[in-house]
Formats: C-alpha cells, structure tokens, sequence
C-alpha cells in the first residue's frame, strides 16, 4: 500500500509543531491510528530547526506564501566580503554545520515537559544542556577594576540566589538587603502569609509593586524583570505575571543538579524534542508524510463511524474519526478571537565564542551552554521600548561550529523598529566582546503568536464535532507549562473514554529497548 | 560497592545512533534481529511502524551502545527517513545480492546520506542474503571481502571472485561482491556481505562500525573516565550534559551498580 487512502485513520494531526508532536505520541502510544502530516517538508512547523540552506528555502517560502505559517518579513543577511582585516580566519562553515531554531526555548528544571519526557522514556534519545546566567546590560561600561574581559564589560550578571547576592560586587549594602527582603518574600510558603499580605494587589505595574512594598531600588528593578523573563516593560508587565515566574526561575535552580535550573536540548531544542518524539510515535505505529497539506476538509457529524474526510494536497481523499491542527495546518476558519501578538527576531551567527558568559559559578555545575542577556529599553537609547532578550548558544548546543556562537535575538515590537532594537543590542555585545567578534551571518523575521501573559490560558478550539485546533505558538523564551497541559487535554478529548487521565505520557520500555 | 578496584574499573561507554536504510524486504530488520537477539524468523512479515532497538557491542578499548532506528514500513513516504539520519552518526545501507534493484536504490541512500546526513557519518553498505548463494550459509567462513582488509589472495574459499558464481546454477546471487566492493570503494563506505539468516559476518558489520566511528564524534555516556583527553581550549562539552537520568532514576529502578 503506496497510499494514505487505503486506511481509516482514528486521527489525524495536521502540523509537526512540538504539541503536535507530542499528541501524537500520545495518541500512538494508546492504540490509535495516527496519521501525521505536514504541508511543509521539514519537521517542526514554527519550532524548526534550519541549516544555512534550509533557512535560505524557508525565507523564500515565507516570502513567497505570505499568511501560510506564523512568519513574515523573513530577511537574510550574509556578510560582505570586506578587506577591513587581512585576517581570513572567520568564516562560516557548511550549512549543515548549524541548527538555527525559529522559535528558541529553554526548559526549566521543574517543567511538566521535562516529566513527559521522563516518563514517556523519550528523554534518552535527547542530551541536556545546562542554561547558565542572566546578564543585564549596563551603560555606564567599562568601570574601574575590569579584570573581567570580553562581553561581561557590558553586562552584569543577575543575582539569582541569595549566595550570588552576597557575592556580587557591584551592588550597594542598601540594595543587597533590599533583594534579600525580596528573596524572602518571594520564598515564603502561601500558607505563611498573614491575611493582610494574602490580599496584597498584584494586578499593579511590577515596578510599582517593588517600590512600594519592598523598597527594591530601581537599578535593581530591570535585572529582576529579566528573571520573569517578561517582554513588555516594568510598567506594563503585572506583579501577578512577573512573582511566579521568578519563583519559578528561583526553585528551579538546584533541582536537576547543581549551579542551573534551565536545559535546552542540544541539536536545536525544541526541534530535536519534537522530533525525537515524531520517531517514538512511528515507533508506536504512527504513519508520518512530510510535504502533505489540508486543502479541503468536511465533518460529516456523528453518525459516521469516520465523519471527518480531508482532501490531501497531493490529491489524495483521506477519512479519520478526528483531525487537529493549527490554523495554519487545517482549512478552518478562524472563528477565535484569541489575540494575537508579534514580535521580531533575529538569528546571528557570531565569530566569537564569548566565554565569559558562560562562567560556571557553583562546584560541580556542569559548563553552561547558553546565557541569557536582557537589555532594558532605556539601555538602548528608547526607555518607552520594551527590553531585548539575547540568547546566546556556545558551540557545545550543536548550533554552530567550535569558536563560532549563535545569538537568537527577540523583542515583542515586530518589524523594522524592533529589528533595529534587536540590531542595536547585538552590536553592543560583539563591540563589548572585542574587535574579532564579527557577524558571519543572520535572519531577521516577525513572529505571529501569543504570549503567556496574554489573557487567559491558551486552549483547544473546537471547530466542529471532529475538529480541534491548536492555539498560535508561544512566542516565550522559556517552554509554559500550559502547552502540556493542552496536549493531555486534546489527547483525553480524541482517545474518548477509554484512557484514565492519570495515565498520560506514561509508556513501558519496549522490548529490546531497555536502557540497562 | 561503589568503589571498582583497577582491574574491573568500567570501560568508557558510548551511544551510536545508527538508521538502517534500504528497499523493502532486503533483510533490514532481520539484520538488527540477528545482531541484537542472535534470532532469525523464515518469512517475516513486513515491519510496521518503524521499530528502534538497543544493542551493546564491546570494544578492546570502550563499550559502543547501538541506538537502531529502522524506518520499516515507511519509507514509501520518504518522511521518516530525514529525521532518523540527523545527527546519526552510522547509517547501515542494505541491499539483496539476489536483486540488482535493490542496490540502485541502496545508491540512492548512499547519496542522500551524503547530501543530507552530518558530515562524519560513518556509511557501511551490505549485501544482505549470502545464504541464498554459493558462497554463503556456512558461518564458519567468515572473513569475507571488505574493503580495505581484502587481500586477493589470502583466503582459501570464500572469495573474491563473485561472478563465476554468477553462472553457477542453483546460485541466486544477481550482485556480484566485486560490483559491491568497488562502488563501496569509490564512495568511501564500509562494505559486507551478510547473511542474517545464517549469522555470517552480521556482528561484524557492527563491529566495523563501531571501530571506524571517530573518537571524537562519540558522546562519552555517564561514569566514563574521559580524563586527560581534554580537548584544547578546555570546553570539551562532556562537562557540560545534564543527566535527566537523574531525576527518572527515582521512578524507574534502573540497578546501575556504580
């Protein structure tokens, strides 16, 4: 059987997007049927990880298919063959040398997708990568006593625990007791709180909050707004949304081991995953076809045993009890009003290793592999803007070649104005790294999506009877929770009755499998 | 307990993703089933899904944990097979020395592989089904041509000379071992003739394998001595994997002694 028609499918998922993915491992895993399709050729829909040359075909298809995928405005640009230096050393390597992620995410420790991954048995096929310290940049560069070298001239490292507070030497006596009051609140059991610090209001700006509650200075407000790893300013972003996020920032350091409490997955994060997940549901019986889209699709009701017929794009007719997607995967109209957001990113290949971002500043750590800069608008000469998050990969991610970084770059303001933010924070770090720091290569685009502190919770949209779909991607740095929580949801909603909740993602090792 | 005396201190332990390609029916699966249970079933079926099995093979100088990934079943899609060579550091191509066919699409892989797969990747071709030839069936026999090691003369019966076998009635090689080795050669792969139904040469097809991955392109596993093979510059990345081992070892009893 050379078709996809022959069978009826239990469903079928449109889109190899991590939740995509992970549904349909689940699916395949309690007996159905799985049909896997995307209409692109590649894996991953909008967490694709992307060689030179995959990234060259992906901008043209963006370009070419405006409204297709959740991208638009994708640019490359190469560096011109200039004299300036004598020296040929930097070059970029062959495209497949790097794995570029369109949508770049880190794990905390204590996530609920790293527990999937444990219990389904699929993190063995995956390596983990410590992320390591939060830098914020500083203007006032370069002050007295500057052993330090490199890119940390520019950049102080955030204090994420009490120990890095008593050690750092660049805040005041004063601002240490502040953000150790901080910690201290921050910490404390709910269940400690006397009712009137339970009725605290947290709806006000998280800037206000600091001031006023606890005294927090305000050179000390932007490095704890990158803990929450907030995208809007310190005036518009909640204590209601920025207090749990540090929290969780905090709790998770330690949990995994010691001096980190964030991984990313080498060989392009959120890629690799999904596709270590794609692999374990063929494993389990699902049928995967790359390059097929949903042009047409009927829910025929439910009398039918399998009411929703889809009419593939490569002509074929193909009959399922369910279908789900994304709105860019299925013909469905867009009958939510969930808002969406855009923002810019920028990916950077970097001749420079910037070793000095990678301290490892507990015994034992392992070395990390990525640091995480923020750069508060007025740092960049714009104190309306929002902050610019950098992520910095070292080579050890599999990204790029030795003595060559990536920098993936975000900042919720899309097109040229927030490219220009994005371009200017990354200047600032090749300048405070050093002259041999140069750009060998990189794509700007925008990013349609939503972010978690967007309203309400992201959930599956019913379009018909048979037909659900997936929200827009997170547009966040780090990987929300809710995402697995929207899987185990569509994964109760298409294995129906039969499956007990408890059970999700728990998978025996097959035989011959064990890791013995 | 804890503390192993020299002598029996655990040899550096490493994982080798390895994706089996080739034409259906050529043996694939029952190649990984003799290599990993030491198992042959007469008239398979065809495999459906694709399966993923686990295999240690132990080196004088390290142990190599085989990760195979075999696309069985789907390839007619051709979308499997792109996510199972990435970051794949060997690719098994087999082919049926009965069926010419089956090493034009073996080719076929060959240089997709090449065209697609990570750099290093280490490529060994075989030509499954010996027992259906002259030469083949009796395990004995063993060192068969390769391509490298072949010395044209060495050996007494097994051999070189696959196109006089070619006439041979009762003889239903289509493939001759030269055709084989020569384009094997030219690519720069591995090359065996096997026979999973007999076992010959099958643990030696890994064998190779595990012995030309290069050692850096190895992932030292948990417990492993890596010292004094830093490399310069001091990041040599194994310091800097985090074990999600860890944290499952409190549900999963995994009886690691050390």
């Amino acid at each position: 059987m050379d078709t996809l028609a022959g069978t009826e499918w239990d469903v079928i998922i449109a889109g190899t997007g991590l939740a995509q993915s992970l549904l349909a491992l689940s699916l395949s895993r309690s007996g159905k049927k799985v049909l896997h399709l995307d209409q692109n050729t590649y894996y991953g829909g909008s967490e694709a990880a992307f060689s030179l040359d995959e990234a060259q075909d992906w901008v043209n298809t963006v370009n070419q298919h405006p409204g297709r995928t959740p991208f638009e405005e994708a640019k490359i640009f190469t560096r011109e063959q200039s004299q300036e230096t004598a020296d040929p050393h930097p070059k970029l390597a062959a495209s497949r040398a790097y794995t570029l992620s369109l949508s770049p995410q880190f794990l905390y420790t204590r996530s609920q997708l790293i527990s999937v991954l444990i219990s389904s048995k699929v993190y063995r096929q995956l390596e983990f990568m410590a992320v390591g310290s939060w830098w914020i940049h500083s203007q006032e560069s370069s002050q007295t006593g500057s052993e330090e070298l490199g890119a940390t001239r520019c950049f102080h490292r955030v204090p994420g625990s009490r120990e890095d507070v008593f050690a750092d030497s660049h805040i005041s006596m004063k601002s240490k007791r502040a953000l150790m009051r901080f910690l201290r609140h921050i910490s404390k059991p709910k269940d400690d709180e006397d009712s009137s610090e339970a009725e605290e209001d947290l709806s006000v700006p998280f800037g206000d909050y600091l001031t006023s509650k606890l005294d927090v200075p305000q050179d000390l407000q932007g490095p704890l707004l990158s803990l929450s790893l907030s995208q809007q300013t310190l005036q518009n972003t909640s204590a209601a949304y920025a207090l749990p996020r540090i929290k969780r920032h905090l709790t998770s350091i330690g949990s995994l081991g010691p001096g980190f409490g964030s991984v990313i997955s080498k060989y392009g994060g959120g890629s690799e995953i999904l596709q270590v997940a794609c692999r374990a549901s063929a494993v389990g019986g699902g049928v995967y076809a790359l390059g097929t889209g949903i042009q047409n699709l009927t829910d025929g009701g439910s009398e039918e045993q399998y009411p929703v017929e889809l009419q593939l794009s490569n002509g074929e007719s193909v009959r399922a009890k369910s279908a789900v997607g994304s709105q860019w995967d299925l013909p469905v109209a867009q009958t939510q009003s969930l808002s969406c957001a855009k923002i810019a990113r920028s990916i950077t290949v970097v001749a420079a290793e910037f070793a000095s971002l990678f301290p490892v500043t507990t015994e034992g750590a392992p070395v990390p592999v990525s640091a995480i800069l923020m750069f508060p608008g007025e740092t960049l000469g714009n104190p309306q803007s929002p902050p610019v998050y950098l992520q910095v990969h070292s080579s050890d991610t599999g990204d790029c070649p030795r003595q060559q970084s990536i920098i993936y770059g975000n900042v919720s303001v899309p097109g040229l104005e927030g490219q220009t933010l994005l371009e200017c924070a990354v200047d600032r770090l090749l300048q405070a790294e050093g002259p041999h720091a140069v750009v060998l290569w990189s794509v700007r685009y925008n990013h349609v999506g939503h972010f978690s502190n967007d309203g309400l919770p992201p959930t599956i949209q019913t379009h018909s009877p048979h037909v659900y779909s997936f929200p827009p991607p997170s547009l966040d740095l780090a990987f929300e929770d809710e995402t697995v929580d929207m899987v185990k949801q569509a994964w109760l909603t298409v294995a129906g009755g039969e499956t007990d909740p408890d059970d999700f993602m728990i998978f025996d090792d097959r035989e011959g499998t064990s890791d013995e | 307990m804890s503390d192993s005396t020299g002598a029996n201190a655990p040899k550096p332990s490493s994982s080798v993703k390895l994706v089996l390609l080739g034409e259906a029916a050529v043996g694939k699966s029952s190649l990984v089933l003799r290599f990993v249970n030491n198992d042959f079933q007469e008239n398979k079926e065809p495999t459906i899904g694709a399966a993923f099995l686990t295999q240690k093979c132990t080196l004088p100088s390290r142990t190599i944990k085989f990760e195979i990934w075999d696309t069985a079943g789907q390839e007619r899609f051709a979308s499997l097979a792109p996510m199972y060579y990435r970051n794949a550091q060997a690719a098994l191509v087999v082919y049926d020395v009965t069926k010419p066919s089956s090493l034009t699409k073996a080719k076929h892989w060959v240089a997709e592989l090449q065209r697609q797969a990570s750099p290093g990747i280490v490529i060994a071709l075989v030509g499954n089904k010996l027992d259906l030839t002259n030469e083949g069936g009796d395990v004995s026999a063993s060192p068969e041509p390769e391509s490298e090691s072949a010395g044209p003369d060495g050996d007494e019966a097994a051999g070189e000379d696959g196109e006089e076998h070619d006439a041979t009635p009762g003889d239903a090689r289509k493939v001759s071992t030269r055709e084989g080795t020569s384009y094997a050669e030219e690519e720069g792969l591995l090359f065996f003739e096997t026979s999973a139904k007999t076992g010959t040469n099958v643990v030696d097809v890994f064998t190779a394998i595990a012995n030309t991955i290069p050692e850096s392109s190895l992932k030292t596993g948990r417990g492993a001595a890596g010292s004094g093979q830093t490399a310069l510059g001091g990041r040599s990345g194994e310091d800097s994997r985090v074990n999600l081992g860890d944290r499952g070892a409190a549900t999963a009893k995994e009886g690691c002694a050390c």
